[in-house]
C-alpha cells in the first residue's frame, strides 16, 4: 500500500503522543513551582501560611480532631465535641459540593478534546504533514481557552462555583467556633476580640482625626478669612482703578 | 514527510522541551527573592499614616510641568506593576518627561484592616496625601492619576473634593460597572459577571469570615479569567524564555507581581464588591462616602481616561463611560492597545501610555502658566 493512498500512520499515533506531552507539561509545571517555592522561600512560604484553610480539601479538620482528642478533658468538652461533629458535616457538604464543582469544570474539557481531534484530523488529512508541535499546541490552547471561558459564564458554573464557595465559607466559619471555643476554654484572646479591638481602634482613629480636622478649619478659618477679605480689598482696588 | 518522521520529530522536541524544563528547575532553584527586583526607581517616604505610605520620586529630567502628580494604585494587587523594571516602567517613563512624581502607597493590609471603608482612603488618606504634597510643594491643587481601583478612589476625591483637584488622569477605571455586558469579547468582563452571580450575604460573609478579601482568593478568579494561560505559564512559557536571562528575569518579574497580591481592607471590599460592582451606584450617582454622595457631575477638573482596548478585568466600555457623566468641559479619551496589565508592561506599549500622560498634562500646565 502505498503511503499517500493509506492511512497516515502518525495521525492515529498523535492523540496519545499528545496526551502524553499534556501530562509532562503539568508534570513540569509542578515541578518548576516546587523550585520556585523553595528558593523563594521568605516571601512565598509567608503567603503560603495565609493560605485560606476552608477551601482546601480538609486535611487540617483532621488534624484538627486529632488535636481535640488529645487535649484536656474539661468540664465543658461536650460542646467542642459538637462544635467538631459541626465541623464535620460541614466539611461532607463541601465535598460533595466540589465533587459538584469538578463535574461542571470537567465538560468544556471534553469538548474541547472532540473539537481538538477533528482539527488534527483536518490538519493532518490529505498530504499535508502534521504540524509540529508548537502549532499543535497553539490549536490545543485556543479551542481549551474557548471552551473553558464560554464553560464559566453558563449558569450552571456559576452556580456550582457560589455553592462551593457558600459552603467552603461555612466550614471555615464552623472552624472557627472551634477555634473560638478552645480560646475561651484557655482564657486566650479569640478572633472575634481582635476584631472587636480593631473596630474600636479604627473608630478611635476616625474621632480623633475629625477632631484635628475640625481644629485645624477653626485655626484656619480667622486666617483664611482675613485672607479673603484682603483679597476682596485688593480685588476691589484693582477694580477701582480699572474703572 | 513520513509517519516515521513524524514520530521521530516529535520525540526529539519532546527531549528538547525536557531539557529545557530541567534548565527552568535549576534556575528556579538558584534565584533569590532579591535577585528578582521591582519598583526600584528611586523614591524617598515623605509620611507615613498607619499602613500608608506617601513616597516623592527622585527627579530624572528638568521640570515640564510643575503640578504635582500624585499616582494611586488599588487595593487588588500593588503599585509596583507601574514600575515592574527600568525598561517597563511608567513611574520612570513620567520622571524622565519631567514630571514631579509621587506615590500613595497601601501597604499590605490584613485582619487589622477590616473596617477601613472607602470613605477612609478617599477621605482620609488620600486626603492627607493631598494636604501635604501641597505643603510640601506650595501648590494648592495637585493632579491625580489613578489605575484601576485607584482610578474609582481619586474619581470619588475629584467629585467630593473639586477644589484640590487640577487634573484627573484615569488609566483601566471601572465607571460604570455593567457595561461589560455592551462588550463583544468573549474572555471580557467575567470578574463583572462573577460578582453578580454572588448574593451580597455571600460578600458579607466572605469578609465576615476572613477579615478580608483575601489576595489569594483573588489571585485564583483573575486566574481563571486566563485559564489557558494559567496552566502553560510554568510550563510552556517557560520553554520560550529559558535560554535568554532577559526574558526569563522578565518573567519573574511579572509572576513576583502577581504573588504580591495583598488582602482588600474587609468593609472597603465589601463596597466594591456590593455597591460598585453589584448595584453599579457610582455611575447612578448614588454611592455615598463619608455621608456624602458622589456626584460625577461635580468632577470640574480637566480629565483624561486611559482604557485598554482588550482590558479582560476591566472593558473598555466600563471605562468609556465617564465621558457622559462627567461635569468638566476638558474631557479627553485614550484608548489603547494592549490588556489591563500588558498596557503598563508590555514591551509593545511601552512609550505610548506615558507619552499620552505626559503630553496632555504638560499642555495643561502650559495653560493654566499663561493664564496664571
Amino acid at each position: 500500500m502505498s503511503e499517500k493512498n493509506g492511512p497516515n500512520p502518525a495521525q492515529p499515533e498523535s492523540v496519545p503522543q499528545w496526551t502524553d506531552l499534556w501530562r509532562s507539561f503539568i508534570e513540569s509545571s509542578r515541578q518548576v513551582t516546587d523550585a520556585w517555592s523553595s528558593s523563594m522561600a521568605p516571601f512565598m512560604l509567608a503567603r503560603l501560611l495565609e493560605q485560606p484553610a476552608g477551601f482546601a480539601a480538609g486535611n487540617e479538620m483532621s488534624e484538627a480532631i486529632e488535636k481535640m482528642a488529645q487535649g484536656p478533658r474539661l468540664a465543658d468538652v461536650w460542646d467542642i465535641d459538637r462544635k467538631m461533629a459541626l465541623v464535620f458535616s460541614a466539611w461532607m457538604e463541601m465535598r460533595q459540593r466540589l465533587a459538584s464543582y469538578n463535574a461542571v469544570t470537567a465538560a468544556p474539557w471534553t469538548e474541547a478534546s472532540k473539537r481538538f481531534m477533528d482539527a488534527m484530523s483536518a490538519a493532518g488529512g490529505g498530504n499535508s504533514p502534521l504540524p509540529d508541535w508548537r502549532a499543535v499546541f497553539a490549536k490545543w490552547s485556543e479551542i481549551s481557552n474557548e471552551e473553558l471561558i464560554r464553560n464559566q459564564r453558563t449558569e450552571g458554573f456559576l452556580q456550582a462555583q457560589k455553592e462551593l464557595l457558600q459552603s467552603g465559607l461555612k466550614l471555615r466559619s464552623r472552624q472557627d467556633d472551634v477555634a473560638e471555643a478552645a480560646s475561651t476554654m484557655f482564657g486566650v484572646p479569640s478572633r472575634k476580640d481582635f476584631d472587636e479591638v480593631t473596630r474600636q481602634l479604627t473608630e478611635l482613629r476616625r474621632e480623633v482625626r475629625a477632631l484635628n480636622r475640625q481644629v485645624s478649619a477653626q485655626e484656619r478659618g480667622p486666617r483664611s478669612a482675613r485672607i479673603k477679605a484682603g483679597g476682596a480689598v485688593v480685588k476691589a482696588k484693582t477694580q477701582s482703578r480699572s474703572q | 514527510m513520513t509517519g516515521d518522521n513524524q514520530a521521530a520529530r516529535f520525540f526529539s522536541d519532546m527531549a528538547a522541551n525536557a531539557e529545557k524544563m530541567a534548565k527552568a528547575t535549576q534556575l528556579f532553584g538558584q534565584t533569590r527573592d532579591e535577585d528578582v527586583a521591582i519598583g526600584t526607581t528611586p523614591k524617598h517616604l515623605v509620611m507615613r499614616r498607619d499602613k500608608v505610605e506617601l513616597f516623592r520620586y527622585e527627579p530624572m529630567a528638568e521640570a515640564t510641568a510643575t503640578t504635582p502628580v500624585l499616582l494611586a494604585y488599588g487595593l487588588i494587587g500593588r503599585y509596583t506593576m507601574a514600575d515592574l523594571q527600568p525598561d517597563r516602567s511608567l513611574v520612570r517613563a513620567l520622571l524622565s518627561k519631567g514630571l514631579d512624581l509621587w506615590l500613595i502607597d497601601w501597604g499590605q493590609p490584613g485582619r487589622t484592616e477590616r473596617w477601613l471603608t472607602i470613605d477612609d482612603y478617599v477621605d482620609d488618606y488620600i486626603d492627607a496625601a493631598v494636604d501635604r504634597i501641597c505643603k510640601e510643594t506650595g501648590h494648592d491643587r495637585i493632579t491625580l492619576l489613578g489605575i484601576c481601583e485607584g482610578g474609582v478612589f481619586t474619581t470619588c476625591y475629584a467629585a467630593l473634593q473639586p477644589e484640590k483637584v487640577k487634573n484627573l488622569v484615569l488609566t483601566i477605571t471601572p465607571i460604570d460597572f455593567h457595561a461589560d455586558t455592551k462588550g463583544t469579547a468573549a474572555h471580557h468582563g467575567f470578574l463583572n459577571i462573577w460578582t453578580r452571580s454572588l448574593d451580597p450575604e455571600d460578600v458579607d460573609k466572605l469578609v465576615d469570615t476572613y477579615g478580608t478579601l483575601p489576595g489569594e482568593f483573588m489571585s485564583s478568579v483573575f486566574s481563571m479569567m486566563t485559564p489557558m494561560r494559567s496552566l502553560t505559564k510554568y510550563n510552556v512559557d517557560l520553554i520560550d524564555v529559558v535560554d535568554d536571562e532577559a526574558k526569563f528575569m522578565n518573567f519573574l518579574r511579572m509572576e513576583k507581581w502577581l504573588a504580591d497580591r495583598p488582602h482588600h481592607p474587609g468593609e472597603a471590599a465589601k463596597q466594591w464588591l456590593k455597591e460598585l460592582y453589584q448595584e453599579n451606584r457610582l455611575v447612578d450617582g448614588s454611592f455615598e462616602l463619608s455621608g456624602r454622595r458622589v456626584d460625577l457631575t461635580s468632577i470640574t477638573a480637566p480629565v483624561l481616561n486611559v482604557f485598554a482596548l482588550d482590558d479582560h478585568i476591566i472593558p473598555p466600555d466600563t471605562s468609556r463611560a465617564l465621558g457622559a457623566k462627567v461635569g468638566s468641559t476638558d474631557y479627553t479619551e485614550i484608548p489603547l492597545p494592549g490588556g489591563h496589565v500588558g498596557l503598563f508592561v508590555s514591551s509593545k506599549s511601552q512609550g505610548k501610555l506615558s507619552k499620552s500622560i505626559a503630553d496632555w498634562l504638560i499642555a495643561r500646565d502650559a495653560v493654566s502658566a499663561s493664564e496664571g
